[in-house]
């Protein structure tokens, strides 16, 4: 899960300065990039409140903010296409020069490196770097996403435990320009973890602390400047020709630039009078009407494979009983939830847990009035009480958490009120924002309802299911605990795990299990399901060829500024 | 805010404006004092005026019940109400357009939304009302708690010198160096996230607990009230009388209550309202930056905080709580104004001791 | 004095030491705080943030700790936020400090000038209307909580509906004066404006205040009786010795404002100078930055305390020694 960070994270990724790599080669034909119009060159300025939060190492940043530029400046074996709409979803051989199919029974993966990629230093890549990467990831002291990610690779475990003696030879074999991977046991979602930024490929070279700015890599651009208070600049690397449109493009803008510092409403301000061409953060509530009126040609709305929901805390009263979880389901008024969300064109209602477009969604919504049909139409007051009163746990004391920003507040609110008509004794537990994320993860905090978020990291339906809902992913008593609900279902679990392991070899088929799983987690009722939130994107007026990724969300780098 | 202290000149009673000595033949000080303020047309106006403020927010529940017809604490994202003959929703979608986004309604210049609905669908007007009672009942409490502190420790300063007074005075210092924005958040945060508050004894404090921001804001203004007291303390501590008490073998808490507490009782009392406007201020503060007053409880300053999301759109809810924040203040400057010409027309400002 | 000034110092630095070790203790009571858990990143599993926590020392004890923390504050400057490793915290503070210090002394400039002339005016003109006016106006301008009052100014002057009498003010933030003085300008008039309205009340009733006690000081009916015109004795005699309170104040507050405390006002138009950074760092619980942005302030305040115990000693004849 990509965590938007909060309010403050409006960056204006810098409107994807296509840094096509202009320098030195010209091979390349400028009309292949966009079907838009729109030529090269320019600076695209976009701009955010904030810096990323955390380091600005690519193998430890995990915030969309700088997921958006990594792309840009860095290649992994394997990427998503990088094209608008549903086919964005789909992997392609990036560095490889093809996707392998797992041998071994699903644990060997051979790939085989184009020849002739150079790194924006000049440096031409080799199979060495792959493997260095991948050891860097468990060598640098921080790394929060080897463990939880790679450890499937051989020798990974051992990384884990020793990380400055890491050593994967076992695990990542290579020989020239080919790399073959061993992992100690079949993972279906392998290739979407090599796509994502953790598994860009960096230079042998780069050190193994932390680095303050993102090292060189094979993208069309290259980062020049870091600097949290001031902006992030990247601009073309020279190095750099087109070898797969599908996987990496050139860019248009010559230059990148993302600005911070200024407020939301700020931004909203900028980008109308175009001094800046895209703000990252979402614009604030009041500015809305104006942006759908005023501005209305240069604002695009996209859903996200992302939701919104409260979690019940299923080991804590009163919501150890199923009873009463589905009672407040049934209770729920998502419309009113929709309208804090910022109304109809901005928010979705959902009852279950994988969003919609996934691999393995079915469009399923017991908790309404008029059940059958998959969509939610209208809560059910009668059933809800009648559910409430079985249940036995009326009038027991309840704290909703949520946290302080004006929209979750509002949930939160909404719900006190809910909770207090069903005949709970509610009240409003309001943390500030990452205080609250690790605060209700906590099972020593006996949370009992709470706001939470997610935002896939790659279109796979255990990143929602198994990752927010099983077994393996409560830690009792961590502040990192993602299945916040405390979930645990044996016989659910095992579905998962039988989903997972059929998606090795037969994703159809995997998916259809997913659908299941989806079903019987939705009917016992862990969460809240709200709704599945849409982004805007709002663009200055000279910005042309605006496309959308599943995946990555705005392509800066595929707009013009020109 | 600096500090300033009154030193009234005690030897001597001074004419107010338009007074003569027959009219104050034999009244006692207080007496005085009182006909003066009683005569002040200005600060009695003023007087009148806060007093009408803390009537309306006691109301609130009436109004909020009979008048106009809202709860404003609940939540009423779907409701409807009715203006002008129609009935609109309370949260209406952006009209034209994308139709993005979720717009409260404006004033109705009705009794039911008065001043409109914020973007939880709740009565302004009702809320600042009720916003109004805890930002008063903070403000006079932590006012009272800090001045009655601040006499306490200025009168032992002051008299005991030496040692003591340098320890307390540097004390205040830094009390006076300490933020009071990260004291108040972590204190914040501390009750928030404790399941069931703090329990000291018998003393039970709820995160919802207003004495939490009473007490800091509190706190943070000991010193400003400490120096003009322990100045006063000090000054009065060399008059003869009291050298004479001391030399008749009186003892030092004799000392302390008889003659030198009723001289700097003034000085308190000047600073009283005074002291009530810069609480109120301070608050307000405190709970627009979301660390003073926490949800669901409401204070005038976490309504402004709420409309700050809603400024260009909606600006009574911003606007609202600040005009009876501005109107309760200067009511009570323009009270301490008096209450200070009262007990002496000649009192000094002075900076410091 | 030498000896009075030592005495200060030592007491500014023990005072320092005070505040820093309560910040301290103060942040790690909150409960919930995890610094490791915050620098770990995302989703970090449990053995993750056990090796975090070695790495950063975040397993020994407070005193270390502290000392730690301290060293690379003061000594080393390398001190890192929880929040964006790639920030330093001391260049953060030095690259804050101008914008606070632009909105401080550009509010103070405005607020001195306006409240002498104010409180000029009400003495002069004691006995007609104008006195009462400007004091009435001056006690509005103390009762405006500042934060409301810069969200009524941006309400005029940044709405998207403003009328065209301000489309001169740019939008919300802050151009160094080194880069476009202009701009500079045009971004801090009106938070200069907002921040000085509250204090020219209160310096204005001051000046007024003070002027009057000394309206009937022997030195004055002498400089009367000796023929100087009202004008002359108004400022050679009187408005110079008044001045002296109001300097000793002015003192105080400047120091307590360049200290952070004009955090409303730079949240309110969104100047990232120190009070922003504070308030940030607050509600992310990002420690390093908390402490050094919170000894900033109580460097100056108690800095400034100082010096006008210093200057009043000095001028002040009349003064008590403490």
């Amino acid at each position: 899960m990509v965590k938007r960070t909060m309010v403050f994270s409006a960056a204006v990724l810098a409107v994807a300065v296509l840094v096509a790599g202009c320098g030195g080669s010209n091979k390349k034909s400028s009309s292949t990039t966009t079907a838009a119009a729109g030529g090269k060159g320019g600076t695209f300025i976009s701009v955010a409140n904030t810096a990323p939060s955390g380091s600005p190492d690519p193998q430890v940043n995990y915030t969309l903010q700088e997921w958006q530029l990594l792309i840009l400046s860095h290649d992994g074996l394997v990427a998503f296409k990088r094209v608008g709409g549903a086919a964005g979803g789909a992997k392609v051989p990036d560095l490889a020069e093809s996707i392998p199919k797992p041998t071994n029974g699903g644990k060997t993966y051979a790939f085989t490196l184009r020849s002739g990629i150079k790194f924006s230093n000049g440096q031409t890549l080799t199979g060495k770097d792959v493997k260095a990467t991948f050891e860097r990831l468990f060598k640098i002291k921080q790394s929060p996403n080897a463990g939880a990610w790679y450890s499937v690779i051989e020798g990974g475990d051992a990384c884990v435990k020793s990380p400055t003696t890491c050593d994967l030879s076992k695990g990542v074999v290579v020989n020239g320009n080919t790399v073959t991977f061993h992992l100690s046991q079949p993972d279906p979602e392998f290739l979407d973890q090599l796509a994502v930024p953790f598994a860009f490929i960096l230079p042998a070279s780069t050190p193994d602390q932390l680095v303050n700015i993102p090292p060189p890599g094979t993208g069309p651009y290259k980062w020049v400047q870091y600097a949290p208070t001031k902006q992030i600049k990247l601009v073309r690397n020279p190095y750099f020709k087109e070898w797969s449109k599908d996987a990496q493009p050139a860019g248009n803008p010559d230059e990148i630039i993302q600005k911070f510092g200024l407020s939301v409403e700020a931004e909203v301000t900028a980008v109308e009078n175009n001094s800046a061409d895209w703000m990252f953060d979402p614009p604030p509530a009041d500015r809305l009407n104006e942006l759908g009126t005023t501005y209305k040609d240069r604002v695009h709305v996209n859903p996200l494979t992302a939701i919104y929901y409260f979690a019940f805390n299923v080991r804590e009263k009163p919501f150890d009983n199923l009873k009463a979880r589905q009672a407040v389901n049934f209770a729920t008024d998502r419309n009113a939830l929709v309208k804090i969300g910022g109304g109809p064109k901005l928010a979705v209602p959902t009852c279950q847990i994988l969003p919609p477009t996934f691999p393995g969604y079915e469009p399923y919504c017991p908790y309404t009035a008029n059940p059958g049909s998959g969509k939610w139409t209208a809560p059910d007051m009668a059933k809800a009480k009648q559910l409430i009163a079985a249940s036995g746990t009326k009038g027991m004391a309840v704290k909703v958490n949520t946290d302080t920003t004006d929209t979750n507040k509002a949930l939160g609110l909404y719900f006190v009120g809910l909770l207090n008509k069903l005949g709970y004794k509610a009240t409003l537990q309001a943390l500030a924002a990452n205080i609250q994320y690790p605060y209700v993860q906590n099972s020593s905090n006996h949370v009992q309802f709470a706001y939470s978020s997610w935002y896939q990291d790659y279109p796979a339906a255990s990143d929602f299911l198994d990752i927010l809902l099983g077994c393996g992913s409560f830690h009792p008593n961590s502040n990192s605990s993602p299945n916040i609900a405390e979930f645990c279902n044996k016989g659910i679990q095992s579905k998962m795990d039988q989903a997972a392991n059929t998606g090795i070899t037969n994703p159809t088929a995997a998916n259809k299990q997913w659908a299941q799983v989806d079903k019987e987690v939705t009917d016992q009722a862990p969460w809240v399901a709200m709704y599945n939130p849409k982004l805007i994107d709002f663009l200055s007026s000279r910005v042309k060829g605006y496309l959308f990724s599943p995946q990555w969300y705005f392509l800066i780098d595929q707009a013009s500024v020109k | 805010m600096a500090e300033f202290a009154f030193e009234p000149e005690s030897d001597q009673v001074h004419l107010a404006p338009g007074e003569t000595p027959r009219e104050i033949e034999g009244k006692s000080p207080w007496q005085l004092a009182g006909r003066r303020l009683v005569r002040n047309r200005i600060a009695m106006a003023s007087l009148g005026l806060f007093i009408l403020i803390v009537v309306l927010c006691l109301l609130a529940p009436v109004y909020a019940h009979h008048i106009a017809h809202t709860d404003p604490f609940a939540s009423n994202i779907t409701g409807t109400t009715v203006v002008n003959g129609k009935r609109v929703e309370v949260i209406q979608q952006g009209g034209s357009g994308l139709g993005l986004g979720e717009t409260p309604i404006g004033p109705t210049w009705q009794t039911n939304y008065l001043f409109g609905a914020d973007n939880s669908g709740r009565d302004v007007m009702a809320r600042t009302l009720y916003g109004g009672r805890n930002s008063l009942e903070i403000g006079v409490s932590s006012a009272v708690i800090c001045c009655l502190i601040a006499l306490v420790l200025g009168v032992i300063a002051g008299f005991f010198r030496g040692a003591t007074d340098s320890i307390l005075s540097r004390f205040m210092d830094l009390i006076w160096a300490f933020p009071v924005y990260l004291l108040a958040i972590s204190l914040a945060t501390v009750l928030l996230t404790k399941e069931n508050g703090l329990q000291w004894g018998p003393i039970h404090i709820s995160a919802a607990s207003l004495w939490v921001t009473a007490t800091i804001i509190a706190l943070v203004y000991v010193p400003y009230v400490y120096r003009p007291v322990r100045g006063e303390v000090l000054s009065v501590r060399e008059k003869e009388y009291v050298e004479a008490s001391v030399s008749q073998g009186a003892s030092n808490w004799r000392l302390m209550f008889s003659e030198i507490l009723p001289n700097i009782i003034t000085t308190v009392i000047v600073l009283l309202p005074l002291m009530i406007a810069t609480t109120v201020l301070t608050e307000s503060a405190l709970s627009f930056l979301g660390i003073g007053v926490q949800p669901p409880q409401a204070s005038w300053g976490t309504i402004i905080d709420d409309g700050q999301a809603l400024l260009y759109t909606r600006p009574w809810v911003a606007i609202l709580p600040g005009i009876f924040i501005v109107l309760t203040v200067l009511s009570l400057n323009v009270l301490g104004d008096g209450v200070r010409d009262a007990l002496d027309p000649r009192a000094k400002v002075r900076a410091r001791e | 004095m030498t000896a009075f000034i030592i005495r200060r110092l030592i007491g500014l630095v023990a005072v320092l030491f005070a505040i820093s070790v309560l910040t301290f203790l103060i942040f790690f009571a909150i409960p919930g705080v995890d610094p490791s858990r915050q620098l770990a990143g995302r989703n970090p599993d449990p053995a993750t943030i056990a090796a975090v926590k070695h790495q950063f020392g975040l397993d020994r004890p407070l005193p270390v700790r502290y000392v730690l923390m301290m060293k690379r504050l003061f000594i080393s400057r390398d001190l890192v936020s929880y929040g964006n490793q790639a920030l330093k915290v001391v260049p953060a503070i030095w690259a804050a400090t101008p914008v606070t210090f632009s909105l401080v002394f550009g509010a103070a400039v405005i607020w001195i000038v306006f409240s002498i002339l104010l409180g000029l005016l009400a003495v002069v003109f004691k006995g007609t209307f104008i006195d009462p006016l400007i004091m009435i106006l001056a006690l509005i301008g103390i009762s405006m909580p500042v934060f409301w009052l810069g969200s009524v100014v941006n309400l005029i002057t940044q709405s998207p509906n403003r009328s065209a009498i301000w489309s001169w003010v740019p939008p919300l933030g802050y151009v160094p004066f080194t880069q476009d003085p202009w701009q500079w300008f045009l971004h801090l008039i009106l938070p200069w404006i907002t921040l000085s309205i509250l204090y020219i009340g209160f310096y204005a009733r001051v000046l007024r205040s003070s002027l009057l006690d000394v309206q009937n000081e022997d030195y004055v009916r002498t400089a009367r009786a000796k023929g100087l015109s009202p004008r002359g004795v108004l400022v050679r005699h009187m408005l110079r010795t008044s001045l002296i309170t109001f300097v000793s104040l002015f003192g105080l507050d400047f120091g307590v404002l360049v200290g952070g405390g004009a955090l409303l006002t730079e949240v309110v138009f969104a100047l990232p100078g120190v009070g922003l950074l504070t308030f940030h760092s607050l509600q992310s619980l990002d420690l390093p930055v908390i402490m050094a942005t919170v000894l900033y302030g109580a460097f100056f305040i108690t800095i400034m305390n100082a010096i006008i115990d210093v200057v009043y000693a000095r001028l002040d004849p009349r003064i008590r020694p403490a």
